[in-house]
């Protein structure tokens, strides 16, 4: 383990790590635009130059190794000096439409001025290279005027998705960033070349113009949109959601999302949200509180006793199936989540970068806490022979299913928790207000069980809650009350209740979450943890 | 704490002297009023009184030659307001030398606090204020005012611009659609800052 001390501080660092990452894991900004912890260094910028003691000329921190005895000065005089004439130089042909940049605020060129730069420019607006503006690449758009030619998108496209959309053109003040003959971006991780780019060269077409990003609140959340679990932060302004950005977490997502789960924020603002409980009448449906719903439900379940059935949603959170199952065992019913077998998808990947076939968050908290029961052909099978006097749904998928519409047609009542209107919910008999996944506290467990949390960001709207107070609401008309009166005491019930969550908590979970044992591969995997 | 009392003797009786003298302020202002023209009221709204080239009035928007908005709608004006009074919505123009321009841009004026921030916080001087003040409305509704009236603010303009801090250093000419407009139809030309 090398010893080194970068201004003035001793650090202690694994052999291979350069003076930029261990800089930067001590907390020492040093300025740079090329440099990217998820991609592999290429040292073109000149932005990162640091002074180190017996060395003639400064160095780049990105591609210096530390070794032992280093003295590393970052804040020098001289090294000072090398950052305010590299920028400098940078922002001789930069435009200075900081007013029109999407990349405002959240901009390196802007960070370094303010912090190492603040001189004066020496060459006039009119007097600057004029290169193309607002070229449309799909879900990216191109300004080359305002790129420093830091290579970030050109490496990301060859190291992660393999690509290779980019490439420099033209030599000299002229050389600019560019795909060919202006092909528009195709492959499903786009949105991450306006992340990668430092500046605004590359931006969001979904987010231009939307907002500036300074009046964004940041919340650190997971992805719903496959199993992978990707970790975002949902960027959200008065209680709407903006963007969906990645946040690093090397074991899953690195610093990465597709554009599938990019867009999957759009859903939740939508107009077409259930906001209000309602019941079917003798006619047509009656819009009435949730409470009343619940006593609804609640009388129903009652009266059907064992003869009612339960479906579980890969889609809730590890808190919402913890308490379906509780409100299962207090009626005695029959339980199972597995609508289209997602068990079956649940680690096979889409592509070779993150997505998973498997387009639910949660299947494997669902089979850690063992809901994968009764088995849902059972289920239908039971309700097509009139057998289920009540059918208790969590997600509206099983209303979607074509095969499935007959068999529901025979339940007398049929209760659904939904986030969103659609034509399918006209098939229960009892429509619940749910949370969507931004709204709600919770934990999601990935494809390699990695428990994760998830916070709320934006208020639900209407009378909607979480699926687990619905749930809970239940229990209590049924005299059997949770003994937990939020998500964290819910989660706590969880990890006395399921093995291998043991010691689990929201504090030890962190912002990174915390990987379990993996389970072994096949579709059986899940009958584990009973409980 | 010992607080210091004061002692007021009510059994003192004042006398008709102060009377008298109260009678003799209000006969003097009534003859300086009618003889001497010196009156300090003034007969508002027919007559307004002048206020300083800098006054910090009812906001106004600055055009393009071609009569579009200046503003770019980077929001720096709504981002240093501290009454949160701006509203904005941005778009896409097609020329890509502008690429941006407010779609909305609501000020509401009843939330207004008049400190002038936004003229100086916008890049583009595209945001003036003027000396208007007579804020008369009959709904709430009708002083949020959209970015049409705030760049064509018709006769409320009357008073000329007022607040406008980069003046010294203005290298283009800025045309105030508003006061254009009142030039030609009522033949107004209202004062502009002296300096």
């Amino acid at each position: 383990m090398p010893k080194c001390t970068i201004d003035g501080k001793e650090i202690e660092v694994p052999p291979g790590t350069t003076v930029i990452e261990a800089a930067a894991r001590h907390g020492i900004e040093v300025p740079h635009f090329c440099w990217h912890p998820d991609l592999p260094v290429d040292g073109n910028c000149r932005m990162c130059l640091v002074e180190i003691e017996k060395m003639p000329k400064l160095q780049i921190a990105c591609n210096t190794m530390v070794t032992e005895g280093m003295v590393v000065q970052t804040k020098s005089p001289k090294a000072a000096e090398a950052h305010r004439t590299t920028l400098e130089l940078l922002l001789i042909n930069h435009p200075i439409d900081c007013p029109v940049c999407d990349q405002a605020g959240e901009c390196y060129l802007q960070d370094n001025y303010m912090e190492h730069g603040l001189h004066d420019a020496k060459v006039e607006v009119e007097d600057k290279v004029r290169k193309r503006k607002v070229v449309d690449l799909g879900p990216i758009m191109l300004d080359a005027e305002r790129c420093v030619l830091c290579t970030r998108c050109m490496r990301f496209e060859r190291e992660v998705t393999g690509t290779n959309s980019f490439q420099l053109v033209n030599r000299g003040d002229h050389t600019s960033i560019s795909t060919f003959e202006n092909r528009p971006i195709t492959h499903g991780y786009a949105g991450n070349l306006a992340d990668v780019c430092p500046v605004g060269a590359l931006l969001s077409h979904d987010f231009r113009f939307k907002m500036r990003v300074w009046f964004l609140k940041s919340h650190e959340s997971v992805c719903p949109g496959c199993s992978t679990g990707c970790n975002v932060f949902v960027d959200e302004r008065d209680g709407e959601v903006q963007r969906l950005r990645p946040r690093r977490n090397v074991d899953v997502n690195r610093s990465w999302m597709c554009d599938l789960g990019r867009a999957s924020y759009k859903e939740i603002g939508l107009t077409s949200r259930v906001s209000g409980a309602r019941v079917k009448g003798a006619a047509a449906w009656d819009g009435v509180a949730v409470a009343a719903a619940l006593d609804t439900v609640a009388a129903k379940v009652k009266e059907a006793g064992s003869a009612t059935a339960f479906l579980a949603t890969p889609q809730g959170t590890n808190e919402d199936l913890f308490a379906f199952r509780a409100l299962a065992e207090a009626v005695g019913g029959t339980l199972d989540f597995r609508v289209g077998d997602p068990q079956a998808k649940l680690r096979v990947r889409s592509d070779d970068v993150l997505l998973r076939d498997d387009r639910n968050p949660n299947t494997q908290g669902c089979l850690d806490q063992g809901l994968g029961r009764a088995g849902v052909a059972a289920i239908l099978e039971a309700c097509a022979a009139g057998r289920v006097r009540a059918l208790v749904l969590q997600g509206p998928e099983l209303l979607r299913v074509p095969e499935a519409v007959e068999a529901l047609a025979r339940v007398p009542f049929v209760a659904v928790m939904a986030t969103h209107e659609g034509p399918e919910l006209d098939r229960a008999h009892c429509v619940l207000p749910a949370a969507a996944w931004a709204e709600v506290e919770g934990t999601f467990t990935n494809y390699e069980r990695r428990v994760q949390r998830l916070r709320p960001a934006v208020p639900a709207p209407g009378d909607a809650l979480p699926r687990w107070e619905l749930a809970a609401g239940l229990l209590d008309r049924l005299g059997q009350p949770l003994p937990a009166a939020s998500a964290r005491e819910l989660f706590a019930l969880v990890a006395r209740a399921v093995p291998d969550y043991a010691g689990l908590d929201y504090r030890a979970l962190g912002s990174q979450g915390r990987a379990l044992t993996p389970a072994e591969d096949g579709p059986a995997a899940g009958a584990e943890a009973g409980a | 704490m010992a607080a210091t009392v004061v002692t007021v003797d009510r059994d003192q009786k004042p006398g008709i002297g102060p009377i008298l003298l109260g009678h003799w302020v209000t006969l003097t202002n009534l003859l300086k009023t009618v003889f001497g023209r010196q009156a300090s009221t003034i007969q508002f709204p027919e007559e307004k009184r002048p206020h300083s080239p800098r006054y910090r009035g009812i906001h106004l928007l600055t055009v393009r030659e071609d009569g579009s908005p200046k503003c770019v709608a980077c929001y720096m004006c709504a981002t240093v307001c501290p009454a949160e009074c701006i509203y904005i919505e941005s778009g896409e123009r097609p020329e890509k030398t502008i690429e941006k321009y407010p779609t909305r841009f609501e000020i509401d004026l009843l939330r207004c606090v008049y400190c002038g921030f936004c003229v100086d916080a916008c890049p583009e001087e595209a945001i003036f204020m003027s000396r208007e003040n007579d804020l008369v409305g009959t709904s709430r509704a009708e002083l949020i005012i959209d970015r049409d009236r705030l760049i064509d603010r018709g006769k409320l303009v009357e008073h000329g611009p007022g607040y406008r801090p980069a003046d010294h250093d203005v290298r283009r000419p800025v045309r105030i659609a508003a006061l254009e407009r009142l030039e030609k139809e009522h033949g107004i030309v209202p004062g502009m800052p002296k300096r």
